[in-house]
This record gives C-alpha cells, structure tokens and sequence, in this order.
C-alpha cells in the first residue's frame, strides 16, 4: 500500500515552498510536486523586490500592510536572501508633487516608515537617480533573491520532514466520491506516471493553478498578466528607485547582487502562451525608456537580458492591464465554496507575501486535519540565514580565495561550508564572471538536486554573469556528465538547451555588446564545437 | 606618413591581404587593435561546407556555380566560379607562405574532430590536428586521450562517446606535471594557451614526453589538447621524434593555442616582407578628398595622420566591432560606409541560436570589385575584405575563413591591377 500523506502540494514556487515548510514545522507529513525546477514560474520571474508596501499604500490599504509586515519578518528570517538597501519613491517634474502628499499619508497609515527628503539629499544618497527629480520620500525597500528564498524554505521543510519531488507534473487529480484523495503526475525524468495518495491536495499551481482547479471541476478564474524586465550588466543603483506616482509600467529599478532590474510591463496574455514567454522589442523600447527618466545612466548601460513573468491575478473582471486587481491573498476552501472534499487553492498575493500564504493555507489545513499547532515561520529563521553560523563558516573557509569565499557565502550561507576547496582542483573557477568553483558546482550536484544546466544555474549564478555561459556552460556540462548526472549525449544537448534558455533573453537586447557577445557564442558553440539545434539525444 | 595601403583590422583577412601586397613589394601598413577571430579558431580553415539552406557540400570547387548562381550578393560570387579554385589556392599558398602548415584541398572537404568529438566538415586544417576524409570516423581504432589534470576547457569522455560509436575506442589517461602546479593554483590561470607556454620549454616537453611514453601503451595513436606551441612551432614535433609515436591535436574552448600561433606566423611573415604592423592601435577618424579616403588617425598617433593611395577595411564583424549595432540601427564605425541588414530591430534575430541567425549575413555592402559602397556609390580607394561582407553565413555555410582569405585575396589583387 502506498504511503499517505496528510498534504499533497502542488506547484513549487515561493508559496508552494512557504506552505510546505509550514507543514513540516507544525508536525504534517508534506509532499510537494513540481514539474519543472523550483522558483521555475513567477517566483523566478519577478524583480526580486523587497516591497516596503509602499507601492500600494495608496490604492491598495491591506496589501500595504502585509507587506510591510512581511518585510520586516524577512529580514529576520531569510537574512541570506535579502539586501536592505532601502527604498526611493521619487517625483520628477512630469509627476508634480501632489501624489507625494497623499503618498506619504497612506504609507504611515499602513505602518511603513516613509519620509520626504531634499532631492539633493537623494541624490547623496543614490547618486544614479535622476537629477532632475523634485521630490524624494525615503522606504524600507529592499531586494531579495527568489531563486534562494525558495530553495532555503525547500531545504528547511525537508530537513523537518517534507518530501519534495521536482520534474514531477500532476496530470490528473484522483477524486473519490467528489473528495479529492490525490494527484497522478508525469515523472518528466523518466517519463512513467506515479501516483500519489493525501487527505488534503494544495493547488498552489500560481498562474497553472488556473487549469489545476479545472481538472478538480471547480472553476478558479485567473488573468494571466505578463511583466516583461530587463537586467542589467552591473549595479547601477543601491537603492531602489520607485517614481512617486500612480503605479504604471517600469516604474521600479531594484539593485541585486551584481546587477540591476527594471520593470514591470503588464500585458494580458492568453494562458496558451503563458508556458513561454518571450519579450517584444517594442516591450525593451518601453522598459528603456521608462527607465532611463529613473536612472539616466541606463541608457548606456549594456542590458544582459530580458525577461517575463505571468501573475497569477485571481480576476474579479476583464481588467486587461491587470493593475486594479486586487493584489491581496486568495486561500479557496473548495469544500465550502464548490462541494469538493480535501482540496484547497491558494493564489493571488505575491513573493513578499509567500509566508503568510503558506500560513494561511497551513491554518486551514490545521483545522481542516484537526491538527492542533501554531505558525512558527514567522519567528524561525531559515537554513543559511544564521548568523553566527554564518561567521563561524567564513573563518572555517579562511583557505579559499576572498572573492571565492564571500561569493560561496553569499549565495549558499552557512551552508557554504560543505563546498568542498581543500584542494586546487576543486577551488578551480567554472565560470569566472561569479567566481563559482568546481567544488561548488560538485555541492549543488550533490546536494542540490540538480538535473541539467538550468538548474545548476539557479544554486550557483553559473552563466549568469556579463559573458551569459560562454564558456562555463561547456566546463559545467563536462563535470555533469563527469559525476553521471547524465551521458554525454544528453550533456551536449543540455548544453545546447542552456546556450538557448540564454539566447531567449538576449536575442530582444541583442545590439551593442550583447551582440558581440551572442556572435561569440555561437561562433564558439556553433562553428568550433559544432552543436546544432538538431543535437539530439542518440 | 605615407603607405600605398593601409589595412585597417590586423586579423586572418588583413594580413593575407597585408602579406600578398608587400610581398608584391607595396608599402603596406595594417593598424590592429588586438584580438581577432584567430583566437578562438579550431585549427582548421573552412571554405564552403554547406548550402544556406543547409544542405551538406563535399567539393566546394564543384558547388561553387550552383552558389554563384543562387546568391549573386555572397562574397564567392563577386570573385567568380571561374577565379574559384584559382583564388582559395592562393590564399592556401599564402599560409603556407607565412609557415603556417595546412593540408587540405577545395576539390574535397576533410574533417576535423571538434571538442565535442563530432566529425565537421572543412578545408584546410593545421599540421598535427586531428583529421579525417569522411565523417564515418578516424584512421585508427585505438587511441589513448591525454589531458592535464585541471584542465576543464577540454572535456575528455565527450571525445570517447563520440569515436566510441564511430569505431575508435579511445582511453583517457590524465597526468599531472610539477610545471603545471603554479598555475593549477590560480583559479583561473588554468587556460590553453598558459599551459602551451610552460609547454614550450624544453624541460617541460622533456617532461611530457616521458608522460606521453608510460602512458600511450599499445594505442595507435596519441591524442592532445591544443594546449601546445604558442611561441614555437616544432614542440609537437619533436613530442613525436623523442616518443616515436603518432601524436595528434585536437582543439579547446578558446583561447586557441592555433590561432594564436597562425596569427603571429602571418603578422612576423608580413614583417618580414617590409610590412609595419601597428598593434594596440585604433582608427578614430580621417580626411576625405573627391570622394575618396586621403588620410587616417588614430588613437595612438592623435593629429599625425596616415596618407595611403588605397584603404582596405578588414575590421570584421560585430565581434571585432567592424559592425557595430545599437539600439536602432547596424552601422559600420569607421567611414560610415553602406551596411546590409534589417531595418526593424525584431528582424535581426530567430528565437533558436543554433538556426541561421539574420544578423550573421548583415554586414558592409560592396560592389563586384569589393568597394565599399557609400549612399550607394563605390568608394574608388576604399576597399572591404573579411567577416564585415555582408551577404553570407560564415556558420551556416561552413565558409568563414574562406571569404576572409579569399576576399582578401581578391582585393589585394584588385589593388596591384590598379
């Protein structure tokens, strides 16, 4: 008889992720699906911006307020994951300043310490911002990693007793007597169906939550509303910049790690296209423009790459900017809303609300199992976060090169200490640009469940700096394959799919270096190595 | 100071064109801002693999009409069907000139064994790599692969899989070598042509080649990385005297230990013909009389311009920032000359890389004789050889190296007609 589970989650994003740590934490056994790699959907395609609320003060009083509530919990909790650099909103002369008053307002009232300063001020403060500005109010904006938030609640659910599968797409959800009792999903690795058992299923699907729903008969009505961005080849700017007005398209350029983003576009999308986004060239024009009023200096910045996210907006209407939607936090129990037994949705919200989703959705799930515990992710700080541990890594890495050393904490934490560097081969550079090593790459091999390129990626920024994988891709694929992660047919044609994933976003930026750069590539992959599209598996 | 040409881009096109004037005794300079194509080269020199539409050619002297004919714009069809064969002999002659060694013939295409350990169509290749006449696989049916300890721009099982299913069985056999541990050390300094370096003393090869006795057994043939020769030419041959062994290269991930050495054959045979090779120098701007260049300046040389009779521009294309391209438009930086390639931004590429990308074919338009053309005039003395000619797939076509020698070739001809 096959293992029940009292959770079955579906969809591993930052919600997905926050749900299934919660669970682990108060005692539920979890089981968490997802098709494709973790932090693969919105979670990964966003700015990476820590919201202070600010943003929605004025329109949208409670989203405000989680926020900032949120915000102040991370900090705590995911310290790894997140940099406080502080917020900007500010008002240039085509904005007036009659929003900054009301503004402000709405920010106190939300509980979101906002300040008028002197524009010259600001400009102390984040030479980059616009000179011409006549307004600044100052936030606690920050930034924060998705890709590592996310990770860091997968890891800590597993270390309390969470399973999460990856790669695994659920096709059917099994009903019993209108109840739901579990999932069927597609191992996409081996390509056999399995079948999973739990009391309760959690379609936490984000946007795909839209067809989730469908196959349990109920209706949860989504507009999938695509944010195109652009990153940039450096870090342009400190603090976030914002501009003090009605929130609009690529208003917001937020600093993260060695780069900088600006976005967001809003395009309703129809939701068979929501599995590939590409980004237009009329959609860069616009993001440049728009940003080039935050941050003048954008417009010679060289841009390495674009990219889109779809929002899962739960629709109330036929909105097609998708902005007047309600940002707030969306937990359906379908048993009082449609009838069916041990399945709930949770949608709506967003990255910086990912705990309280799961919180949330852990409560119900509580009550529903008639399982008595309280939250605790709001006070327990996640793997890789600790400090103390933190510094007790460092001085036990004292051997490894200084940039390799703080590039290793900086994205695995406390973690960092089980990238193994005792010798020159392992402290050997696979990509230059992030100073990522092979023992590094050989601990996210090991440790980090990866199954191609991609995936290496996320845990370890291999590829993902100025050059975008020109050479570290094909070191990175021969030491997969040298740890049988896979044979080298399958390795060349990863090693072709990740050269394209990166394509995808420089192709709509592919001018100046950028174009330089792709040219390289391909004279290199293309005509030295000899890969073609057609490299195939054989 | 006065030239009968200036070149303007000191990579494989400039200086075949450079080498074949001053041999022809004009006073040639070739201003070079540094890098080129060359270093990241695979050995081997293509002429025509394939059709645009991709369809595999074995005799690019026999493919050439039907080219001609189908593509009137590409760089081959200016210099003819007829001048053909004639023009790629010459260019071969011209490497071999400079002690650059290539076989290789363009009646018929060989192979070269890519990093990847695929088979890959193409036309010269450099003495000592790795070569094949069909792409059903090598010579030999045992082979032993050798690589350095730490060596990760060369990934050896790829090669092993590969001639494994052709018919070769291929060992891999690492060594590790004191020489090599300095730089082992250095994260970053582990790179081919570093390596090559500490190869080309003669301690080092002494040392190798001791390597390469214990460890070859009873293989027919001994396989290397690029990473030998930089500054000398004869370290895999005397590998081969002090072994008596079959020993044969195979090419890295860049930098290409080849191309470096071909580059610095070509720039010392120009040298040596009379020719001034400015390194590290970059054209800014010139002086235009009736229509024609008079004189150039350069960063190095601020107001003191260069006078010549004829310019030629090798500058290549995006890479070597022959073409330069932003936001709206692709333009050629120099002279402003006349560029083929899309007006619409969302035109210049297809969302697969490995397809044929629109922008690989922009590039300087130019008339039968390789002016360049300026609102749609030739430029008399203004001449475009190399990667920067538009009409052409250098990648697709299996044909870079081939239009960037003979091109050069061709205008250097042009020139001494004159």
């Amino acid at each position: 008889m096959q293992k029940e589970f009292d959770v079955i989650i579906i969809g591993g994003g930052a919600t997905g992720a926050g749900v299934a740590r919660d669970c682990a934490l108060r005692g539920i056994s979890a089981l968490l699906l997802e098709r494709f790699d973790i932090a693969t959907g919105a979670t990964g395609r966003n700015h990476g911006l820590l919201h202070s609320g600010a943003r929605y003060a004025v329109n949208d009083h409670e989203s405000a307020e989680e926020c900032i509530r949120e915000n102040m919990i991370l900090r705590r909790i995911a310290s790894h994951c997140v940099d406080e650099t502080g917020g900007l909103f500010i008002s240039l002369p085509e904005d007036g300043l009659e929003f900054q008053s009301k503004f402000i307002k709405a920010c106190l009232s939300a509980g979101i310490k906002a300040e008028a300063i002197d524009p010259k001020e600001a400009l102390r403060m984040e030479p980059s911002v616009n000179p011409a500005l006549i307004g600044a109010v100052t936030v606690p904006d920050g930034s924060v990693d998705p890709f590592r938030l996310t990770a860091a609640n997968v890891l800590d659910a597993k270390l309390h007793g969470a399973e999460v599968l990856t790669y695994q797409e659920v096709t059917e959800l099994v009903m019993e007597q209108g109840r739901v009792v579990g999932v069927k999903a597609l191992d996409r690795k081996s390509g056999e169906m399995r079948e999973y058992r739990g009391r309760i299923t959690v379609n936490a699907g984000g946007i795909w939550g839209h067809n989730i729903a469908k196959k349990a008969g109920v209706t949860v009505n989504m507009l999938p509303a695509k944010g195109a961005l652009l990153i940039f080849g450096h870090r342009v700017n400190n603090v976030v910049i914002n501009r003090c007005r009605k929130p609009a398209d690529a208003d917001i350029l937020v600093p993260g790690d060695t780069i900088s983003l600006i976005g967001t576009t809003s395009s309703k999308v129809p939701f068979d296209e929501v599995d590939d986004m590409y980004v237009t060239a009329d959609e860069v024009d616009l993001l440049l423009r728009e940003g080039m009023k935050l941050a003048p200096s954008l417009e010679h910045t060289r841009i390495l790459r674009a990219y889109a996210g779809v929002r899962p907006l739960v629709a109330s209407d036929d909105d097609p900017s998708g902005r007047s939607v309600s940002r707030g936090i969306v937990v359906l129990d379908h048993a009082t809303r449609d009838g069916v037994e041990g399945f709930i949705t949770i949608t709506g919200g967003k990255l910086m609300t990912y705990r309280l989703m799961g919180e949330w959705t852990t409560d119900l799930i509580c009550k529903k199992l008639g399982v008595d515990a309280k939250c605790t992710t709001a006070e327990r700080p996640l793997p890789g976060s600790r400090k103390e541990e933190r510094e007790r890594t460092s001085k036990k890495m004292h051997a490894v090169p200084t940039m390799q050393r703080e590039s290793s904490l900086y994205r695995h934490g406390d973690m960092a200490e089980r990238v193994e560097s005792s010798t020159a081969a392992k402290r050997s550079l696979v990509c230059e640009c992030e100073e990522v090593s092979v023992g590094e790459v050989e601990y996210a091999i090991n440790a980090l469940e990866v199954n191609n390129l991609v995936d290496l990626r996320r845990r370890t920024r291999v590829g993902m700096g100025t050059c975008q994988g020109e050479l570290c891709a094909c070191r990175a694929a021969g030491l997969m394959a040298e740890m049988g992660r896979y044979c080298t047919s399958r390795a060349k044609q990863d090693l072709a799919a990740f050269i394209n994933e990166r394509w995808k976003g420089m192709s709509p930026v592919a001018w100046g270096d950028t174009l330089r750069e792709s040219e390289f590539t391909k004279w290199l992959y293309g005509g030295v190595c000899g890969l073609t599209s057609k490299t195939k598996e054989e | 100071m006065r030239y009968d040409t200036i070149i303007i881009g000191g990579g494989l096109s400039g200086l075949v064109c450079g080498l074949r004037l001053a041999k022809a005794g004009k006073r040639c300079a070739i201003i070079s801002s540094g890098q080129s194509a060359l270093h990241f080269s695979s050995g081997s020199f293509d002429l025509l693999a394939a059709t645009a539409d991709g369809e595999h050619i074995s005799s690019p002297s026999e493919a050439i009409a039907s080219l001609v004919e189908r593509t009137p714009s590409h760089p081959y069809a200016k210099i003819g069907a007829e001048h053909f064969v004639a023009t790629a002999e010459a260019a071969k002659q011209t490497l071999l000139d400079a002690g650059v060694r290539v076989e290789g013939d363009a009646a018929q295409n060989h192979y070269r064994l890519t990093p990847m350990g695929t088979l890959k169509a193409t036309w010269l290749t450099m003495d000592g790599y790795v070569r094949a006449t069909s792409d059903e696989g090598l010579a030999w049916k045992s082979v032993v692969l050798m690589n350095a300890e730490g060596f990760l721009d060369f990934y050896t099982q790829f090669i092993v899989d590969e001639l494994r299913k052709k018919g070769t069985t291929c060992r891999v056999s690492n060594f590790s070598l004191a020489a090599l541990d300095n730089i082992r050390n250095n994260p970053t300094e582990m790179r081919s042509a570093n390596i090559a370096r500490i190869f080309d003393k003669e301690e080092n090869i002494a040392a190798l080649a001791e390597i390469i006795a214990r460890g070859a057994g009873d293989a027919e043939a001994v396989l290397l990385p690029a990473f030998l020769g930089i500054d000398r030419a004869d370290v895999l041959d005397e590998l081969k005297r002090r072994t008596s062994r079959e020993i044969a290269i195979i090419a890295t991930l860049p930098p290409s230990v080849p191309g470096i050495r071909a580059q610095i054959a070509l720039r010392r045979a120009f040298e040596r013909a009379g020719g001034v090779y400015m390194l590290g120098d970059t054209v800014v701007g010139y002086d235009e009389r009736e229509g024609a260049i008079e004189r150039i300046y350069t960063v190095n040389h601020g107001n003191i311009g260069f006078e010549a009779a004829e310019f030629v521009l090798a500058t290549g294309s995006f890479f070597s920032r022959g073409l330069v391209a932003d936001r709206q438009a692709v333009v050629e930086p120099l002279f402003g000359v006349d560029v083929d390639a899309a007006a619409d931004r969302a035109d210049w590429y297809t969302r697969d890389l490995f397809e044929q990308q629109p922008f690989e074919s922009f590039g300087v338009a130019s008339d039968e004789q390789f002016h360049a053309l300026r609102g749609g005039r030739a430029v008399e003395n203004l001449y475009v050889c190399g990667a920067g000619l538009s009409g052409f797939n250098p990648l697709t076509e299996g044909c870079g190296a081939g239009v960037s020698m003979l091109s050069a070739v061709r205008v250097s001809d042009n020139i001494l007609k004159k």
